[in-house]
């Protein structure tokens, strides 16, 4: 696994660029968050086959977008994670899933244009095995399936705005599930489909200071 | 349309015969001389070739009309329609055009004529007339051992005539793929075999009847890759089909004219899979039955107008086992009424209006009216307003499906008639999760409908050159999609159909045709087209749909030219073709077909096709074709067909690349 903490990755430096600038238009200040981007953080990454079904090991990879690192899974029962990654299942630190003050809700919009978490908005907990705040399923939360061709691809327009363990806000966007950033093409083989598939690709940006602005 | 046509009658269009110099509506003919010399076997062969048509590879060869897909086109075999689709797509393949005289196309809605799936056009295909006393065979050899042979024979005696045509197709198929263990296209053979007689009884009467049997049979030896482990079955396909068409005609004078038509065809599909290991097999069964009896009077109260009243019986059966068990047939009646009045206003001006009314059991009625008008500003300049409604009735699978899939998550759809019972059933069982708000919706299906408007304009100039702009736009609403109404216990869904999408496709065809000499004669063609779904549409201008860049990931809010419209429509595709042809009977022709691109699937997540790697790349076809008449017993041809050898193999699996054929004629 590799991840990164760049802060002008040159994937997204474009869009860096213009958040800055468009930061400095509309609200006349020049303290910007930092954006943090996770590369190939692998969650439940395929070992094998079971029944011809594919199947990882069964274990979640938690992630703390605090301290932008992954946390051991001895730490589970924690405050120590915000985000834990198991194939297209995310959690977050509340409820069900553990003891934290976090949460989630999918924001409809883009990542850039997300500058306040609404003052209406209604942060869910993972209630395991009815909901989770972050809904599962293709088309329901983050991605969508496509079953003639085997590919989970983000929703472009999706926002995950996250509460941490420690209730403060971040805004998380998926970029991309398979290694290395980039989805096979719809003619790969399966194998190659299972094989570098689980591999998150995202971006975020944290606000340490526990009010509800990304700028 | 060769300009030579213009006085070529036409019978589909308003049900009666009109020259094609006197049409308020969109219509092309394809005539016997073009389809021989451009070597066409096979319906969908020659409909590639024509402006504005596409073929689609899904469930066989399908057509699209106006940006309208396979299953709102009606395809009828000299006037009576063909029935057998499989998803929706009625397989062109299936109709060998060796004994055709003429295909009318037709297009924008005459359900106002024709009833159910008449929506995007009517493609009528005219079978040969006995007028002559003639027996002629026809052989071709084709690449992928690919051959056809032919028989046609008519006899006319002092008040009747017989004709019987035979013919019989059979190619190895081919692989797009190498090393593939299954074949894009596997070995099948096709033939078919027509019989028809007509008598005239007396001055007033006259009858007849028409017999057609269709057969198809297709290897299948079907690689499944299963995550990894390759399951390997070998079986068949098999479809029969066979069409029976008495009439009795009444010509009780001059102006009226009545003819009685009974019609009953049947489609019978089966298809079996003995899988290897311990799969099991798998075995298809579908059966459907339509008989139909149709009464038409064409009265002429004077020589400036026609009235043709006329109505009908239709009975329907289906049975399938991926309904349920095929011991159970589902039945359908339709009783309809129509009438249709044309009036020549003045030299200039003639009006046409028609409406058609269709009453059944299984789901809602439908009103389908048509007005259109022709006025001639000159003698070079003609203009044609058309507006029509079509429908399509639901079809036995959205009534009556009962499927669940075991292997892919173990997902049930569930016609409309079935599912309240279904779910019940499953409920009671305890096999539910939940159902959703979409359950409480469900009721009974209506008929998919369109509006089509047609504004033509139409240049002739002598037999030397023609030209026609024909504007369209289809506006189409309550179409059948399929929406979650449950959730199992399983994890899986269950789903059912629902009247909720509304779609539209408008543009602009262009034909020019033109001969250039006694010799040489060029038609070119050019179709732009649009499709939009409304709701997609709606939700871009309130900025509500998004999407990923390809190379910067960046995601942003997306325009109304971002969005590809449906999928599978090229926004582009165009021809151009050129004739050649001397005294001592030597032809050559050159067909250049362009089609743009065209979207396949989405890439970036948001279900819409907008970016450039979502679609099919655009590309040229050139097929040419040369022959020879020595004498009146034997001509020979000689074509090669894709001869640029282009080849897709994900996006045309129906496409080859090039093929090279021989044909011989000969008259006894």
């Amino acid at each position: 696994m590799k991840k990164s903490n760049v802060i002008a990755l040159v994937l997204l430096s474009t869009v860096f660029f213009y958040a800055c600038t468009k930061d400095e238009n509309t609200s006349g200040t020049n303290t910007t968050l930092t954006q943090n981007v996770v590369k190939d953080l692998m969650a439940d990454t395929i070992v094998g086959l079971s029944n011809g079904q594919p199947v990882g090991a069964g274990k979640f990879t938690f992630y703390s977008l605090e301290s932008n690192a992954i946390v051991a899974s001895t730490d589970s029962n924690s405050t120590k994670w915000d985000l834990a990654f198991r194939g297209t299942t995310i959690l977050t630190n509340a409820g069900t899933s553990g003891p934290g003050a976090g949460g989630a809700f999918i924001y409809n919009g883009t990542f850039d244009e997300l500058k306040t978490v609404p003052v209406d908005s209604v942060i869910k907990k993972d209630n395991y095995p009815t909901s989770y705040a972050i809904t599962t399923g293709s088309n329901k939360g983050w991605y969508v399936y496509d079953g003639v061709n085997n590919l989970i691809t983000p929703i472009p327009g999706r926002v995950l705005v996250i509460k941490t363990a420690k209730g403060n806000y971040a805004k998380v966007e998926i970029i991309n599930y398979y290694k290395g950033g980039t989805t096979p093409a719809p003619s790969a083989a399966d194998d190659i489909k299972l094989k570098t598939q689980r591999f998150y690709t995202f971006r975020y940006v944290h606000q340490a200071k526990g009010t509800a602005s990304f700028q | 349309m060769n300009p030579t046509q213009l006085d070529e009658v036409v019978v589909t269009a308003t049900r009666t015969p009109r020259t094609m110099g006197n049409l308020a509506i969109p219509v092309s003919i394809v005539g016997s001389k073009t389809l021989y010399q451009s070597g066409s076997l096979r319906l969908n062969d020659i409909l590639s070739e024509q402006t504005g048509l596409m073929i689609t590879d899904n469930f066989g060869k399908g057509i699209q009309m106006q940006g309208l897909s396979s299953e709102y086109t009606l395809i009828l075999l000299d006037g009576e329609p063909l029935i057998g689709r499989t998803g929706g797509v009625l397989d062109l393949s299936r109709i060998t055009i060796r004994n055709i005289r003429k295909i009318e196309i037709i297009k924008g809605p005459s359900s106002s004529l024709y009833g159910s799936e008449a929506m995007g056009g009517v493609i009528n295909i005219i079978t040969d007339r006995a007028g002559q006393n003639k027996l002629d065979g026809s052989l071709r050899y084709a690449r992928f051992s690919t051959a056809d042979g032919s028989i046609n024979f008519s006899k006319k005696f002092n008040q009747a005539d017989l004709q019987f045509s035979s013919n019989y197709n059979r190619s190895e198929g081919y692989s797009l793929k190498p090393f593939a263990l299954q074949k894009t296209v596997e070995p099948f053979w096709k033939s078919v075999q027509q019989l028809s007689y007509n008598q005239i009884l007396s001055s007033h009467w006259k009858a007849g009847a028409g017999i057609r049997f269709n057969n198809t049979h297709i290897d299948n030896s079907i690689s499944v890759q299963n995550l990894g482990n390759t399951i390997l079955s070998k079986g068949f396909e098999k479809n029969g089909e066979f069409n029976l068409t008495p009439y009795v005609q009444y010509q009780v004078d001059q102006k009226i004219k009545s003819v009685l038509r009974g019609y009953v065809t049947g489609f019978n599909a089966v298809q079996k899979l003995e899988v290897k290991d311990a799969y099991g097999s798998y075995n298809d069964a579908f059966k459907q039955l339509f008989a139909r009896l149709e009464q038409q009077t064409d009265i002429h109260p004077s020589k400036f107008s026609t009235l043709t009243l006329g109505g009908g019986l239709i009975k329907e059966e289906v049975s399938s086992n991926r309904y349920d068990s095929l011991s159970t047939v589902r039945k359908n009646q339709i009783a309809y009424i129509f009438a249709q009045h044309e009036q020549l206003i003045s030299d200039k001006l003639t009006i046409i209006g028609g409406a058609r009314f269709d009453a059944n059991k299984a789901y809602a009625s439908v009103m389908s009216p048509k007005l259109s008008l022709q006025y001639k500003i000159d003698s070079y300049w003609s203009f044609n307003l058309s507006y029509g409604r079509g429908f399509k009735a639901p079809d036995f699978r959205q009534l009556y499906l009962n499927f669940t899939n075991l292997a892919a998550g173990a997902y049930s759809v569930f016609g409309t008639e079935v599912a309240v019972p279904e779910i019940k059933r499953m409920s009671t069982a305890g096999l539910l999760e939940q159902t959703t708000d979409m359950y409480s919706r469900l009721s009974a299906l209506k008929p998919e409908t369109s509006g089509g408007l047609n504004i033509g304009f139409k240049y002739q100039h002598s037999n030397h050159i023609n030209a026609n702009l024909n504007l369209f736009r289809n506006d189409l609403s309550n179409m059948i999609v399929t929406d979650i109404i449950a959730y199992k216990k399983s994890g899986g869904q269950v789903y059912s159909y629902f009247n909720l999408k509304s779609a539209l496709t408008q543009g602009a065809e262009l034909n020019v045709s033109k001969q250039l000499s006694k010799k040489i004669h060029i038609q070119s063609g050019y179709q732009y087209l649009f499709t939009a779904d409304k709701e997609v549409l709606n939700a871009i201008k309130n900025g509500m749909v998004y999407q990923r860049n390809q190379t910067t990931n960046l995601v942003t809010r997306m325009k109304i030219s971002d969005y590809g419209g449906l999928s599978f429509r090229s926004r582009h595709s165009a021809n151009l073709k050129a004739y050649y042809e001397n005294a001592k009977g030597f032809f050559a022709t050159s067909r250049l077909i362009y089609r743009g691109r065209w979207g396949t699937t989405d890439l970036d997540g948001n279900g819409l096709i907008n970016r450039s790697d979502e679609y099919a790349k655009g590309y040229l076809q050139l097929n040419c074709s040369a022959g020879i008449q020595l004498n009146s017993n034997w001509k020979f041809m000689t074509g090669v067909d894709n001869i640029f050898n282009y080849k897709d193999i994900y996006n045309l699996p129906g496409n080859p690349g090039r093929v090279g054929y021989l044909d011989i004629q000969f008259n006894f």
